[in-house]
């Protein structure tokens, strides 16, 4: 060969190998780093091991021997046939151990991801999407809750043992995981891992429950509505007390009883939170001197729910101040942008009156129950998901034999029943986060003023590891009513009962050892956050309820608003228990709670507004009336009762609306629809005409009437249309509209500013018209041929509530108009009791690149509920006579690719229940583990 | 056979380089042999071993890369690759041979893996649908399969490619 050809192979030959060599390292390195938040695809793919070895967690548990460090004696776990899980141990620490071993084998997902959110760490793994809302959690502060409550807490106590047992049961678990190499794969395909679990994780997560159910910003909405519609009218619109009536279950009399002092840990700067009454001086530790304000309970209510407008004074008018507004809009931004569920958001337009993630609970005795013993029926707090929040156990411990669900990442049972009692939990009106505006000054950076000098603020820094990202920094100042929130325009902090920690834990150990009222009354006592209403039944008979919580006092001003932070308007104290709303063996027999106001207008304490007031459709005074006409009822007239989706403002409106038409000149669709309303029952059935043109008449009808004001007070609607746009979830609204609909037809709400007058009559005509067009342009055909399945779907979120994860299009799901997707259960295999339907993917192809697990699509009407239960407590009965049932959507198992995942989706969503193991049972199922130390 | 002279070739004589030693006949390199229908062939005449024997390699090749993922070893298609980039200039193995034999190699060697577990009863169809999903694609089983295999092969194919260029092939004098 000549040398010029050989020399120019010979370059040839070099180059293949250099760029042979290039892409093979280039290979390399994408399987096995990953690159620019791709994962390293090579581990991730690898058969045997990444993604893969997650279809482990698709198995069945088998019958087996586990070795647990974690225990100090034997346990055994079974499971019945439906995944339902009974643990028998010889002590309550080492009970929650194996209960925290169980959550972590079948929710690891949903505790990671639940803890992540509470302490600021989701950006970690999920990447840059989720750094708002850790900023957010940092800034509210659950984690520095958290690590405060678990460094305050006796190490001897019972929490203390439950959350260490707890944590060395999911650690045991984890050490597991990270010897088989088999995670969910969620942690595969992301590449970071589930750190170690401790006590502070679990009260975080305890944190974060009470966010979802108690974390508001009413007040900010409520700045921004008077600063558009005026004071009078917003208080008018919205008011303190409902114009409506309501049944409560706690009619009074009321006595006043002083200030309780506010107690708990304090995470805000010196001196603490509820340590504004420190005018005598006294430190702080988050301890408020005992008592009493300077003004009378009698004084601080007249001050705080002087809802009428007229008595508003201009002060009160400054607390929505043009610069607090603006700071409002931004607050209001970032918290309306977090996942569905985040934060209390009270329920979204178009759920079903009830059967809200509020909850409800009702208990019946006496006559009205069959053997003159008691029942008790609940639907659990957070709305129904795949699989549910609620993870059903019954575990049987020398003091705790207890049946419930408990939620994963707590330990413990947090509503079910024991040999003698049982209990459930519905939402609380309670006002729990208070907005103070802080006066600083540019001239004294990192100061605010309080209480007649400049004070430092408390100066905290995170740093936010972000998957594929950079490392962000946050600074959080804190001043004495806590975090501040934004600085733009106006300093606002935020003083929410939830940063005060609660001992939850030890208050539900002490009810599940409960066995009278007296005993479960006093596990409540020191209950903070969130608040909630506890029903209560026994097999004596006797039914009760109470609103536990810390429900803040301020000294001064209208808590519904943002107050002035330099210290006159800061909390002076809490309710004292013993004034709290509470009933016991009330002499019509019945207790029913659905998030209703739960006092008359003279209960001498500010509770919140009607923001805070849940039960605007009156579902609960239904229950009153319907249970109140009935005796000897038996469970099945409850599960009647439960599964029942009335529309209560229907029921009221419907005839008032046929009269408003009576008259009125119709074209032959608006009489047909008409027709078609005449007969209806209220319920809201897939199958139901009349549903259909009520759900699109009743916006309308709410539009007509304040949509002229909104528009003509340019409402700013966009930070927080949830809070601030007219809509059927916004609950004074609809308060307002019905009552004056029956009791105050010509209110000048109803003639639009500038326009000519109207009444409720008129108005009603010219929503149903335009409803019924709108129908008929959507649905076309005849009115008796609509139906409200085809307008709106009840769809069960997938668990994650993060948007990355695939929750933000599952909400309430689709009300585009025409057949749904074919992977949605259809009435009929939900009533054949079967769902041949696979799970619809939340989020795939929408931008959402962590969708982990699935919603399903159900039919229209099906009840939300995260969990349904009925406890029938016969009288003097043992614990042989109690019979249990309970139900929620999917199953046991967080993992998709498990017969445990949605195997009681079918039944749940046709209304059905499963037994709940008894309490004190051994070993039912015939999957069994035995868990050796 | 007798050989038909053209018109051209007589038109040629007595023109200046039109004159050859010999006959009359086409320019270029004599006559040829009568063409042969294309048969490819996959291996060099000098290659050692028996067909036979490349084959059961392939087949250890494929086994290899299953036991790799077995043992956590997720590179071992580009080992296997590799291997066989080197083998190729020794066994005198052709690129049309050696590529089909390393895809697969690789794709039999993990989807081996992945079928094992099936065999167990695994449930790795809801599992692919799962990792699809949740690495942001649509919720179709066979592609996290897909995905699966072509990094496989991926990695099989770098391992050939650096293999040969690390063994060039001497130069012809």
């Amino acid at each position: 060969m000549v040398p010029g050809r050989r020399r120019w192979r010979r370059v040839r030959q070099v180059s293949n190998g250099v760029v042979a060599a290039f892409v093979a390292a280039a290979i390399l390195l994408l399987c096995g780093a990953g690159y620019a938040g791709l994962p390293a695809l090579g581990p991730l793919l690898d058969p045997a091991h990444g993604a893969w070895a997650s279809a482990s967690g698709g198995q069945l548990p088998e019958s087996q021997v586990l070795s647990l460090p974690g225990l100090t004696s034997t346990a055994l776990v079974s499971f019945d046939a439906n995944g339902i899980a009974t643990i028998n141990a010889a002590s309550r620490p080492d009970a929650m151990a194996a209960l925290g071993y169980l959550h972590a084998r079948f929710r690891l997902t949903q505790m990671d991801l639940q803890r992540r959110l509470a302490e600021g760490r989701l950006a970690q793994l999920v990447g840059p999407a989720a750094v708002s809302s850790d900023e957010f959690e940092l800034r509210l502060g659950l984690l520095r809750t958290a690590r405060r409550e678990w460094a305050a807490m006796p190490r001897t106590g019972a929490a203390a043992t439950m959350l260490a047992a707890y944590a060395r049961g999911v650690n045991d678990y984890l050490a597991q995981l990270h010897a088989s190499g088999d995670w969910p794969a969620l942690y595969s395909v992301a590449g970071v891992y589930p750190a170690r679990w401790t006590p502070v994780d679990s009260l975080a997560v305890q944190g974060d429950l009470a966010q979802e159910l108690d974390y508001t910003t009413s007040p900010l909405d409520y700045a921004l509505l008077v600063r558009s519609l005026g004071i009078r009218r917003t208080m008018r619109w919205f008011p303190v007390v409902p114009g409506g009536t309501q049944r409560t279950y706690d009619p009074g009399p009321y006595k006043a009883q002083g200030i309780a002092p506010v107690t708990g840990v304090s995470t805000t700067a010196a001196p603490g939170r509820g340590s504004a009454g420190a005018a005598g001086g006294q430190p702080s530790g988050g301890q408020h001197p005992a008592g009493t304000g300077r003004q009378s309970p009698a004084a601080i209510a007249l001050q705080s729910w002087a809802g009428t407008a007229g008595q508003l004074s201009a002060g009160v008018a400054g607390q929505a101040s043009a610069a607090v507004a603006r700071s409002a809009v931004t607050v209001l931004a970032v918290t309306s942008a977090l996942p569905p569920g985040q934060v209390a958001r009270d329920t979204a337009p178009g759920q079903v009156a009830g059967q809200t993630a509020a909850g409800s609970a009702w208990a019946a005795n006496g006559p009205r129950v069959a053997g003159r013993g008691s029942i008790l029926a609940g639907t659990a707090p957070l709305a129904g998901t795949v699989p549910s929040a609620w993870f059903q156990v019954a575990i049987s411990a020398p003091r705790y034999d207890v049946t419930g669900i408990s939620l994963p990442g707590l330990p413990g049972v947090v509503l079910g029943h024991n040999q003698h009692i049982a209990w459930s939990l519905s939402h609380a009106q309670d006002q729990s986060t208070l907005f103070y505006a802080e006066r600083t000054s540019r001239a004294r950076p990192g100061q605010y003023f309080w209480r007649g000098r400049w004070r430092a603020m408390r100066l905290v820094r995170y740093a936010i590891p972000v998957r594929g990202g950079q490392t962000r920094h946050l600074a959080v100042d804190l001043t004495v009513h806590g975090p501040v929130l934004t600085d733009a325009g106006q300093a606002i902090s935020v003083d929410w009962t939830g940063s005060t920690g609660s001992p939850d834990i030890a208050a539900l150990a002490r009810i599940g050892a409960a066995a009278s009222f007296t005993q479960f009354r006093a596990a409540l006592a020191g209950w903070r956050s969130p608040a909630q209403t506890f029903v209560y039944a026994d097999d004596r008979g006797n039914i009760g309820a109470i609103a536990a919580g810390d429900y803040p006092i301020v000294r001064h001003g209208a808590p519904w608003l943002p107050l002035p932070g330099t210290g006159a308007d800061d909390v002076a104290g809490a309710i004292p228990f013993a004034a709290l709303p509470q009933s016991y063996d009330p002499p019509g027999h019945v207790i029913a709670t659905a998030g209703q106001r739960p006092v008359t207008a003279a209960y001498p304490y500010y509770i919140g507004t009607t923001a805070s007031d849940l039960d605007p459709a009156g579902w609960a005074s239904n229950q009153y009336a319907v249970l109140g006409r009935r005796s000897g009822l038996q469970p099945a007239g409850f599960a009647a009762l439960q599964a029942r989706s009335a529309d209560q403002i229907a029921a009221r409106l419907v005839p008032r609306l046929l009269a408003a038409l009576h008259r009125a000149t119709l074209t032959p669709a608006e009489r047909q629809a008409a027709g078609v309303l005449r007969g209806w029952n209220h319920v809201l059935d897939a199958q139901s005409a009349a549903a259909a043109i009520w759900s699109t008449f009743w916006p309308d009808y709410l539009s007509a009437t304040f949509g002229p004001w909104w528009k003509a007070a340019a409402v700013p609607v966009q930070p927080d249309p949830a809070g601030l746009a007219f809509s059927a979830g916004q609950f004074g609204l609809v308060q307002a509209l019905e009552h004056w609909t029956l009791a105050d037809p010509s209110n000048p709400a109803f003639t639009p500013p500038g326009g000519p007058a109207r009444t409720a009559a008129s108005v009603m005509r010219v929503a149903f018209g335009a409803a019924v067009a709108r129908l008929h342009a959507l649905l076309g055909g005849a009115p008796s041929s609509w139906t409200w399945g085809r307008l709106r779907g009840t769809t069960t979120a997938s668990l994650p509530r993060v948007p990355v994860l695939g929750a933000s299009a599952t909400a309430v799901g689709p009300t585009a108009v025409g057949p749904t997707a074919a992977s949605t259960v259809t009435a009929s295999t939900v009533a054949a009791g079967t769902v041949a339907a696979g799970p619809v993917t939340a989020g795939a192809g929408a931008g959402a690149p962590w969708t982990v697990a699935a919603g399903y699509t159900l039919p229209a009407g099906t009840a939300n509920q995260g969990w349904r239960m009925i406890v029938w407590l016969p009288a003097a009965s043992g614990r042989q006579g109690i019979e249990a049932e309970g139900i929620y959507p999917g199953g046991q198992s967080e993992d998709p690719a498990s017969p445990w995942y949605d195997n009681l989706i079918a039944r749940w969503a046709s209304g059905g229940y499963l037994p709940m193991p008894p309490v004190g049972a051994t070993a039912l199922g015939r999957i069994r583990w035995e868990l050796r130390p | 056979m007798s050989r038909l002279v053209s018109r051209s070739e007589v038109d040629r004589m007595g023109k200046r380089g039109s004159y050859r030693l010999g006959g009359l006949g086409p320019l270029g390199p004599g006559p040829g042999r009568p063409s042969r229908p294309f048969r490819p062939s996959f291996v060099r005449p000098e290659h050692p071993g028996t067909t036979v024997g490349w084959i059961l390699a392939a087949v250890i090749g494929a086994v290899m890369i299953a036991g790799g993922s077995v043992l956590g070893l997720w590179f071992m298609p580009f080992v296997v690759g590799l291997a066989t980039g080197l083998a190729m200039r020794w066994g005198g193995w052709r690129l049309r041979v050696s590529v089909p034999a390393v895809v697969i190699m690789a794709a039999a060697g993990w989807g081996l893996a992945l079928w094992v577990p099936a065999l167990r009863g695994l449930p790795l169809g809801a599992t692919a649908r799962t990792i699809a999903v949740t690495a942001g694609l649509p919720a179709i089983t066979v592609l996290a399969f897909c995905a699966a295999l072509a990094v496989s092969v991926a990695l099989g194919l770098a391992g050939l490619w650096l293999g040969r260029a690390l063994t060039p092939r001497p130069a012809r004098d």
